[in-house]
């Protein structure tokens, strides 16, 4: 049990990291963006392929990936994201949709279509915890999440930015009568979302095997943290997404094919009794 | 004259609101505007302000011409708009709904606090608190104080006292009392005792026209004047 525990908070520590971008673009601009799961599945192909390549050090090549999204997010955000604000959230849902399936065709072409494993960069090391045998590099995913939480917690918290970016969450038109160019700010929260969505692509590619539709997959358990969460909540995407990490391992050590169909059921009852009000 | 409004027309998509307002501000004047819902008075601040663009006519501040310049370079120019909701940033605390509003003026944080307590010195206790969890009155002050951070030159206000009980209407009285003659102002203001009290001039506003100024306190003083408008 322990281990299916710990599981469920890696799993939720994962989804965590990548929704986190979700709720962000969701909520400063209202916009539901598909094209989140290329720049995390791009994450864990530079990951992958920077270790196989050029250094085989995980975390210089984790690095490098979550450098790299920051460049083809910022090309996302000004080519499409931006033309799409006050849009109609349809156009952004097909514009974004569009951009994941032509990115995912170039990843095809870039890398084939195989599935390709990525060995455990800590060699399988593991820790003693109740005595049970648990794989350190899932203890350590994680601890990445908690940082991430409390980093993000800091820096909406303390910083004028993060201060800009909530009140402008709130309510936008105050935000720009100030004189405050609300955009260029949520333009930077765009950034930093996708940069910790190949975070999440980089941190889960030795945990799962890395191919062109990863993306698909676990956009939708993400949808479903960014709306158990509450839509656009930071913390109730943290609380969310460990929740979820835990109803899918749990799940899944009962009966494995109902683990993430069980989300949705979760999200499901979320919806029913905690409406979106829209 | 530091506001210039001409021929003014508002549409919100296909439906216009607005049609051929003109109206002045000069350089601190208090200038206040009634009229019933619906006339168009907050499409007319929001229009100045930035927050629209108009489809025809032409808004001059301080010379230059400005139709369609974006709210927050608006702002930048000296404008400060007070919106008819009330509504403060209510996750941050008062003292971070300060700084954000001097973030772009050239005040200090410390001296935008500074700022807001002269004119509401009650607020100091309320300073590490939730803006969310104030009165309604404490947030129009805070509001108010707010919008005086950084020297503006044109204040634009929307319903000051609205929903207010009487002490806090004469607090909010006493605020804009006290900055009379230091700033340029346009008040949208149903409380016609208010308005005859602080006024220089008055526009009444009607289905989207302005059909009258008063253009000096005996014309407004007048009994029923202001109040066929309401
Ligand atoms: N967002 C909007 N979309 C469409 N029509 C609008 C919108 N906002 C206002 N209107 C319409 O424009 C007209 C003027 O509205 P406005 O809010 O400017 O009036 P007001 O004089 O400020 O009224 P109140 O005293 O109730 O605040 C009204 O007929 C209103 O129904
Ligand atoms: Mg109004």
């Amino acid at each position: 049990m322990i281990s299916t525990l710990a599981y469920g908070l890696t799993i939720g520590g994962i989804l965590y990291i990548i929704s986190i971008g979700l709720t962000l673009t969701f909520g400063t601009m209202r916009i539901v963006n598909f094209a989140h799961a290329l720049v995390y599945t791009v994450g864990a192909y530079v990951v992958m392929t920077v270790t196989a390549r050029i250094w085989d050090n995980f975390v210089f090549a984790g690095l490098v990936a979550v450098a790299v999204a920051v460049p083809l997010s910022y090309l996302i955000e000004r080519f499409v994201i931006r033309r799409l604000y006050g849009q109609s959230i349809d156009y952004a849902i097909i514009a974004t949709y569009a951009v994941l399936l032509v990115g995912v065709d170039v990843v095809k072409w870039l890398w084939g279509a195989t599935p390709m494993p990525l060995s455990d960069p800590l060699n399988g090391a593991f820790v003693v915890l109740g005595g049970v045998e648990l794989p350190l590099y899932r203890i350590l995913v994680i601890a990445v999440a908690l940082v991430v939480f409390a980093a993000l917690e800091v820096f909406f918290r303390r910083t004028m930015v993060g201060k800009i970016v909530v009140a402008g969450l709130e309510n936008k038109e105050a935000v720009r009568s100030l004189g405050i160019n609300v955009d260029r700010f949520f333009t930077i929260v765009f950034l930093i979302g996708s940069a910790l969505a190949a975070l999440g692509g980089v941190l889960y590619a030795p945990i799962t095997s890395i191919h062109p539709y990863m993306g698909f997959q676990v956009l939708l358990l993400c949808f479903a943290v960014v709306l158990v969460g509450g839509m656009g909540s930071i913390r109730g995407s943290f609380v969310a997404a460990f929740v979820l990490g835990l109803v899918i391992a749990v799940t899944g050590r009962f009966w494995g094919p109902a683990a993430e169909t069980m989300v949705f059921v979760v999200m499901a009852a979320v919806l029913i009794f905690k409406p979106i009000e829209a | 004259m530091l506001l210039e409004v001409k021929e003014l027309d508002v549409a919100y998509g296909a439906a216009k609101v607005l049609h051929g307002v003109s109206l002045a501000v000069d350089d601190n004047e208090m200038v206040f505007i009634v009229g019933r819902n619906g006339a168009g008075k907050t499409t007319l601040l929001k229009t100045t302000a930035g927050f629209m663009a108009p489809i025809a006519g032409s808004i001059a501040y301080a010379g230059e011409s400005c139709g369609g310049t974006p709210a927050e370079a608006m702002a930048l120019k000296g404008i400060r708009y007070v919106f008819q909701d009330k509504r403060v940033f209510s996750q941050l605390t008062v003292r971070e709904n300060i700084e954000l509003s001097a973030y772009m003026t050239p005040a200090t944080p410390t001296q935008a606090v500074e700022k807001v307590l002269e004119i509401y010195p009650r607020m100091a206790q309320f300073l590490e608190s939730r803006a969310g969890g104030l009165s309604g009155g404490q947030r129009q002050l805070l509001l108010l104080g707010c919008a005086l951070i950084g020297e503006p030159r044109l204040l634009l206000i929307d319903e000051p006292t609205e929903g207010l009980a009487a002490g806090t209407i004469a607090e909010v009285f006493e605020v804009l009392q006290s900055v009379k003659g230091r700033v340029s102002m346009l008040i949208v203001e149903q409380n016609l005792d208010v308005v005859r009290r602080l006024a220089d001039r008055v526009y009444a506003m009607k289905e989207g026209h302005i059909p009258r100024e008063f253009r000096s306190a005996s014309e407004f003083q007048e009994p029923d004047a202001l109040e066929q408008y309401l």
